[in-house]
């Protein structure tokens, strides 16, 4: 089924590069790099030149930290989004966020996916992205609330638990009216999970690919490959290529990424190893 | 009544399964699908195994079937020069290879292939396929022209049109 993140479609055998905007002073990759409106401005025009088909706006970092309310979390994105959409009439716009009423003003600026990072913590935001076209990311919390951290959380199987609640929050957005071609699952590595958890999503990826629903991974420097390297955050994107690659081989479709040429280079490789994607040019050979 | 001979070389890279999203034979491409339209569908193909694979591609592709109006017959060839005309290409600069190919287009030209070197031509991987049999075919009345003459990856390719008893 061909994917349609509101007004933009894309064919089944395309895979797209969601670029991280920051309009935060802590998140744990950047640092507050793009707080500035100007310069995350400045990001979104860099990695829509790197080719990045998507970006995802967020105005709260994941982790515990100062409360951020509706209304602080409004005035980071909104106009944001507005001057992006401006911007770019043709990239696809997404905001992490797990507020409807959020969702509700920044899809009426001009967004085109609500990225629900927390696992439908609100109900009503699949209410929001139904009234707006707009599409929704379901991803797989395990229960957790909004910027909480794992603590001993345990799974029968995470694989069958990411599976159940994904699409039983995508059923839920069926019901509230969000089009079929418009919602995306998320096992949501590191989010109410341990390491263990992560790599186990990671292994067997191919089972959340298997329900038919677009997959969604956000790999991208996250603690799990920094456990399993013993690196900092800045010194994992090696770690992070490797599990992208193997996301990319059992068919996962959205990378949510800080680096957006080094993900675009490792998803097509191996999705050319897949023969899901020609060569850019073969010659040799050949002549 | 006429004949109608096409000439295309054996190149892989035209094949729809070695298709790429930048297709690195552009230009070689259009030269052959323009003459295999300009031929119709061919009464009869001259080329090896592989070679026939490439004329039934360029045929399928072109989209032909039928003969061309006032003409009896139509002959698709497929064969190329020498394979060594660089140090890029598949068998090697032989420093040979650009006379050798130079005096088999001039042959192609003037439609006489009598004394074509064929030890030389398999010391320099030119795949020639079905260009000794094109001799018989062509008298000296045959109309020739040259859509395309080039070796970008150090084999060289022709493609050449025809027409005989017009």
């Amino acid at each position: 089924m061909t994917l349609r993140l509101r007004r933009h479609a894309f064919a089944d055998d395309t895979t797209l590069m969601m670029a991280i905007v920051n309009r935060t002073p802590d998140s744990f990759y950047d640092r507050g790099a793009t707080w500035a409106e100007d310069k995350a401005f400045e990001r979104v025009a860099s990695v829509v030149a790197q080719g990045a088909e998507i970006v995802d706006i967020g105005g709260i970092k994941a982790a515990p930290g100062a409360e951020i309310d509706a209304t602080e979390e409004k005035a980071r994105v909104v106009d944001f989004v507005a001057r992006v959409r401006e911007a770019y009439p043709a990239l696809v716009i997404s905001v992490d966020t797990w507020r409807a009423e959020v969702g509700d003003a920044v899809c009426a600026a001009g967004a085109d996916v609500l990225n629900d990072a927390w696992g439908g913590a609100d109900p009503e935001l699949v209410d929001v992205a139904a009234q707006h076209d707009a599409a929704i990311v379901c991803t797989h919390t395990g229960g957790a609330r909004p910027r909480t951290r794992p603590f001993r959380v345990e799974y029968d199987d995470v694989v069958r638990a990411a599976i159940d609640d994904t699409l039983a929050y995508a059923e839920r957005a069926l019901a509230a009216g969000v089009a079929r071609e418009s919602v995306v699952i998320d096992p949501a590595h590191d989010f109410g999970k341990n390491t263990r958890h992560s790599l186990e999503l990671t292994r067997r990826l191919g089972e959340m690919v298997a329900t038919g629903w677009p997959v969604l991974v956000s790999l991208s420097n996250k603690d799990f490959v920094g456990e399993t390297l013993d690196l900092p955050v800045g010194e994992r994107l090696v770690g992070t290529l490797a599990a992208t690659s193997v996301c990319a081989l059992a068919g996962a479709r959205i990378y949510r990424v800080h680096e957006v040429v080094e993900t675009r280079q490792t998803v097509d490789m191996v999705w050319t190893i897949a023969g899901r994607r020609p060569p850019a040019r073969a010659i040799r050979g050949l002549a | 009544m006429s004949t109608r001979i096409v000439l295309v070389p054996g190149t892989l890279a035209l094949l729809p399964e070695h298709a790429s999203l930048n297709d690195p034979v552009a230009e070689l491409r259009a030269a052959c699908l323009a003459a295999v339209a300009w031929l119709g569908a061919p009464d009869q193909v001259l080329a090896d195994p592989q070679g026939r694979r490439v004329a039934d591609a360029l045929v399928a592709e072109a989209g032909v079937t039928g003969r061309a109006p006032g003409v009896e017959r139509a002959v698709l060839v497929v064969g190329n020069g020498s394979a060594t005309r660089s140090e890029k290409a598949p068998g090697h600069l032989d420093e040979r290879a650009e006379a050798f190919d130079e005096a088999l287009g001039a042959a192609l030209r003037r439609c006489d292939l009598r004394g074509l070197d064929l030890s030389l031509a398999d010391e320099l991987w030119a795949r020639l396929g079905g260009i000794p049999a094109l001799g018989d075919l062509l008298g000296p009345d045959a109309e020739v022209s040259v859509d395309h003459d080039a070796a970008p990856y150090g084999v060289q390719w022709w493609v050449m049109r025809w027409t005989c008893g017009s």
